[in-house]
């Protein structure tokens, strides 16, 4: 497994279109992602990923509502396909793997 | 918010965003930036959420995100062509009237261009053929006369050795004289029984350095090192030879006056070409004509031509400067300066543009031929675009036919830009078309296109030709092609589809403009050709104060020039001869002119320049001239070598009252005045009737027979006869003396029967557009005319009522037309110092033309439709 499958940025974009379910698209990704890291994103940059990462096979899209918010156009809703949740566990898992064989050290209380 | 629902993204950004991005995330990504510009109305201002819109979009313009422009078009190109092609093709064909119109229309407009720009490049050729043409230039003199500065070509005879000598800018200093006798007429050359006549110069030793005339034998630095060689043209030299090899060294007889003798050939030249303002037979040593005629040697004459080869980066202006004042400050030193007030200044113009900048005003270039290329250029631009508005004019009328297929297209997907590729395809191949057609009906016309003209053109395909027709082709094709391609891809598909096109009063405006414009220039161009002939025709029937019908002139040649009085005596016997007399000069403008005319109660300041005419006795009657006062030359008064007789315009410039009888006094001889002459002309009737003088001199050299009327061909019959017993083996050449008048004005002439032409087919393809919009026009209206007739109209009404919105458009053309015309002829007329008066029904018989041609054209179409069967057209309703 190459560890250069999934960038980071392009790894938390995926998280947050998992937790967002039906309303994973580009503006309620990119605020959600926002909140949770207290950064100012671009569209462009969450765009870039999103497309990046469905040429991969990470993520399926299909268009949505149009609402008048958005001038009449359609969003997109994307959602994680079968692999990305494949490869994200074993990220997880490695990563966890890491963490747990860390050594004791004195300033830790207690974290797994 | 209410604010949120009003406002709109910020367009510029919103634009560029369309632009870039790839066409599958267009609508995703719009919808998103909307939707958080939304969001950000309710947070922040507006010119924030507008500022954070245009921050966003700029940040998105990223690789991955751009639209793929090469790999999508290429693929295409050859489909899209063929595509192109073949719609063109069926659209020609399904509107056969409408492609012969424009086909017509732009054939003719391109045949116009393409033989002006013929015209227009040969005149350029002339005299640009020499291989130091840059650095060529001849020096000119302006003569401070009293009514103006006067320039003219003859410089003093030692000014070439002057220069060359005293100027170190002076590469060659050459000189080239006319013969001094008998201008007009030819030497005679001859080897053993051969007589041939030729025309010759007297030029420097350099004159093959200057001028590139190639030399066919000999040396161009050794030709002219004898005073008394020759150099033969290789015509010349065939027939008096029967080769050009070996004759250098061979002598050959030369009868011309003071230099006849016998000469030896040094030297053969080819004939000068075509391109060639000076033509000449042979060359003689300039050294000859310098020594034989003594009068060269002063500062104070002027005659031969003077060139100069500058070195290359020679300022001319500081050089003109220079040499302005040479003859005047070589005039003083050389003599008691006493007619210093009448030698003139000197200046340079370049040799290569003497041909097309032939005028001169106070002294300066101003104009002359070139003025005539302007001209034609113009007209050929005209009428070129005349047929490119019709064809815009055209297809955007008939749009209405395309609409279901643009809006079609549209739909399905088509870009504007490929639906203007598409229509400007279509023009350019009727553009193409119409080219081939051109060049087609340009070799149909040369003929009489070169013979009007005066030259041999040739449709002679080289690279440049080539290049510039297809280039003025293909800029017709995009011009006229261009409007209507924007006009037709600008169709919103839902109107267009639904069978409505929105006319805007602003696209009827522009197609009745163009109809007015085209209609302008047609009447401008027949006002024009109008007013040129009338013009032509008065200049030919205007009395000219003397008879010059039936009169031929011959050179006094040969044998003739001892016992001229027992020949011409001969003639008045015969039958059918007048008169019979010698002239030095003509009346068409070749005739002496001196200044330095003395006269009682003269001011010494005043420089008048008469003009010199040597007559026989009898000329003057021969002429019918009228005398307002005293007496002409006669025999019974001897010799008549002291008196002198002046027209009126002398008197009145002199300012003598009671003249007869008085004497002046020039040339160092004193004469009396015994007659005045009334006005007539003796110079073309650009100017005014210049004062001029008689003196009589009995065997002079042009001989004048006036014929009676209706007897022409047996007395020249026996005149040549009699001619040629007195010069065997010489051809009698002889011309009438009206012909020699028409020559005068042979380019007015061209100009009138050319514009005869021009105008004709601009009003043709007027009308050709006017037709076809009137077709359309009609059928559009089609169903409103079915309705009328049923509603009781009759035929004539309908046609009024059709005719009615054109006719207007006529009018309006005529109004503008008619000033524009006014002023363009006043000012043609004007440099006539005789002209007609602008006649009212020059303009109003023009404009009435106009209308007539625009009814009848008009007519012929809404007839046709008027009556159709109210029946047919209502059938769909």
């Amino acid at each position: 497994m190459k560890k250069t499958k999934l960038g980071e940025f392009e790894e938390l974009v995926l998280l947050t279109v998992i937790v967002l379910q039906e309303d994973a698209y580009g503006v309620m990704i990119k605020q959600e992602l926002e909140k949770r890291l207290k950064q100012r994103l671009s569209v462009g940059s969450i765009q870039s990923a999103l497309k990046r990462m469905e040429e991969k096979g990470f993520l399926t899209s299909q268009f949505g509502e149009a609402t008048p918010k958005r001038g009449g156009k359609r969003k997109r809703i994307y959602s994680a396909t079968g692999y990305a949740h494949k490869v994200l566990t074993e990220i997880k898992e490695v990563r966890a793997g890491l963490w747990a064989s860390m050594p004791r050290l004195s300033n830790d209380l207690g974290t797994i | 918010m209410s604010r949120s629902d009003q406002s709109t993204p910020p367009k510029w950004p919103l634009k560029f965003l369309r632009f870039f991005v790839k066409e599958e995330y267009l609508e995703e990504i719009e919808g998103d930036l909307e939707e958080e510009f939304r969001d950000n109305l309710d947070r922040y201002s507006v010119r924030k959420a507008s500022w954070l819109y245009t921050w966003e979009v700029l940040k998105l313009f990223r690789p991955r995100l751009i639209k793929n422009w090469n790999g999508r078009n290429r693929l295409n190109i050859y489909d899209m062509f063929k595509h192109t092609m073949l719609l063109a093709f069926r659209n020609f064909k399904r509107h056969k009237s409408s492609f012969l119109i424009n086909l017509i229309g732009l054939s003719t407009g391109l045949a116009c261009t393409i033989l002006i720009y013929l015209w227009i490049n040969d005149e350029l050729k002339v005299d640009k053929f020499h291989a130091k043409d840059a650095q060529l230039f001849q020096v000119m003199q302006n003569l401070p006369l009293s009514d103006g500065i006067k320039t003219i070509e003859a410089t003093p005879g030692l000014l070439a050795q002057t220069l060359a000598e005293e100027f170190p800018e002076v590469e060659e200093a050459v000189v080239a004289a006319h013969p001094m006798e008998k201008r007009g007429s030819n030497g005679i050359i001859s080897v053993e029984d051969t007589y041939l006549k030729g025309n010759e110069r007297y030029v420097s030793k350099n004159y093959f350095n200057a001028f590139s005339y190639h030399l066919v034998e000999g040396n161009k630095d050794q030709v002219l090192s004898d005073k008394y060689a020759v150099l033969l043209s290789d015509d010349l030299a065939l027939k008096l030879f029967g080769s050009t090899e070996n004759i250098i060294g061979k002598t050959i007889e030369w009868k011309r006056g003071r230099l006849s003798g016998v000469y030896t050939v040094s030297g053969v030249f080819e004939k000068p070409p075509s391109y060639s303002t000076t033509k000449f037979d042979l060359l003689f040593s300039y050294e000859l004509f310098f020594g034989e005629y003594k009068r060269l040697h002063h500062w104070g004459n002027s005659d031969p031509a003077t060139y100069v080869i500058l070195k290359k980066g020679t300022d001319i202006a500081q050089f003109n400067e220079k040499i302005k004042d040479i003859r005047r400050s070589k005039y003083l030193s050389s003599g008691d300066g006493k007619y210093l007030g009448q030698i003139g200044t000197l200046f340079l113009q370049k040799y290569s543009e003497r041909y097309l900048w032939n005028t001169y005003k106070d002294g300066k270039v101003a104009g002359g031929r070139v003025e005539y290329l302007r001209l034609f250029s113009i007209i050929a631009f005209f009428i070129l675009l005349i047929a490119c508005i019709n064809f815009m004019n055209l297809s955007t009328a008939k749009a209405s036919r395309r609409l279901k297929e643009i809006g079609v297209k549209k739909v399905i997907g088509a870009s504007r830009t490929t639906l203007i590729r598409q229509y400007l395809g279509e023009s350019i191949s009727m553009a193409i078309l119409s080219l081939s057609a051109s060049l087609l009906l340009v070799s149909l016309l040369l003929p009489t296109f070169n013979e009007i003209t005066g030259k041999q053109l040739s449709l002679h395909l080289d690279g440049q030709l080539i290049l510039s027709i297809v280039t003025i082709g293909f800029f017709t094709g995009i011009v006229a092609g261009s409007y209507p391609a924007l006009y037709l891809s600008g169709f919103k598909p839902a109107t267009v589809l639904k069978g409505k096109i929105n006319t805007s009063t602003g696209e009827v405006w522009a197609r009745k403009g163009l109809v007015v414009f085209q209609f302008m220039v047609s009447i401008i161009l027949i006002i024009s050709v109008l007013v040129v002939y009338q013009q032509i025709t008065f200049i030919n029937a205007k009395n000219l104060g003397y008879n010059k019908d039936n009169i031929i002139s011959f050179a006094k040649e040969g044998k003739l020039e001892e016992g001229l009085e027992t020949f011409l005596s001969a003639l008045k016997k015969m039958p059918g001869v007048v008169a019979a007399s010698s002239f030095g000069h003509d009346l068409i403008g070749d005739h002496g002119g001196i200044s330095g005319l003395e006269w009682e109660g003269k001011d010494s300041e005043e420089r008048i320049r008469f003009g010199n005419l040597e007559v026989d006795f009898g000329l003057m009657e021969m002429f019918g001239f009228e005398m307002k006062a005293g007496r002409m030359f006669s025999r019974e008064f001897g010799t008549e070598e002291s008196t002198i007789i002046f027209n009126e315009a002398a008197i009145d410039a002199m300012g003598l009252e009671a003249p007869l009888g008085k004497t002046v006094k020039f040339w160092g001889k004193e004469r009396q005045i015994i007659g005045i002459a009334k006005n007539f002309h003796f110079e073309s009737l650009y100017e005014p009737v210049a004062p001029c003088f008689f003196q009589c001199y009995p065997n002079l050299d042009n001989i004048l027979v006036k014929i009676k009327a209706g007897m022409e061909k047996e007395s020249i019959e026996r005149i040549r006869q009699f001619y040629q017993e007195y010069n065997q083996g010489l051809p009698f050449e002889y011309k009438f003396l009206d012909e020699d008048y028409q020559a005068l004005y042979a380019s007015e002439r061209r100009v009138a029967v050319l514009s005869r032409y021009f105008a004709g087919m601009a009003i043709l393809i007027s009308c050709l557009g006017l037709f076809g919009l009137a077709a359309f026009t009609a059928e559009r209206r089609l169903k409103e005319i079915g309705i009328r007739k049923i509603l009781g109209s009759s035929v004539w009404g309908i046609i009024y009522l059709l005719s009615e919105d054109f006719t207007k458009m006529v009018i309006a053309a005529i109004a503008i037309a008619l000033p524009l015309s006014y002023f363009l002829s006043k000012n043609w007329l004007n440099n006539f110092a005789y002209r007609i008066d602008l006649q009212w029904w020059f303009f109003a018989g023009a404009g009435l033309t106009a209308l007539l041609i625009a009814w009848l054209t008009i007519g012929i179409q809404t007839f046709k439709v008027a009556r159709v069967n109210p029946v047919q057209c209502l059938r769909d309703e």
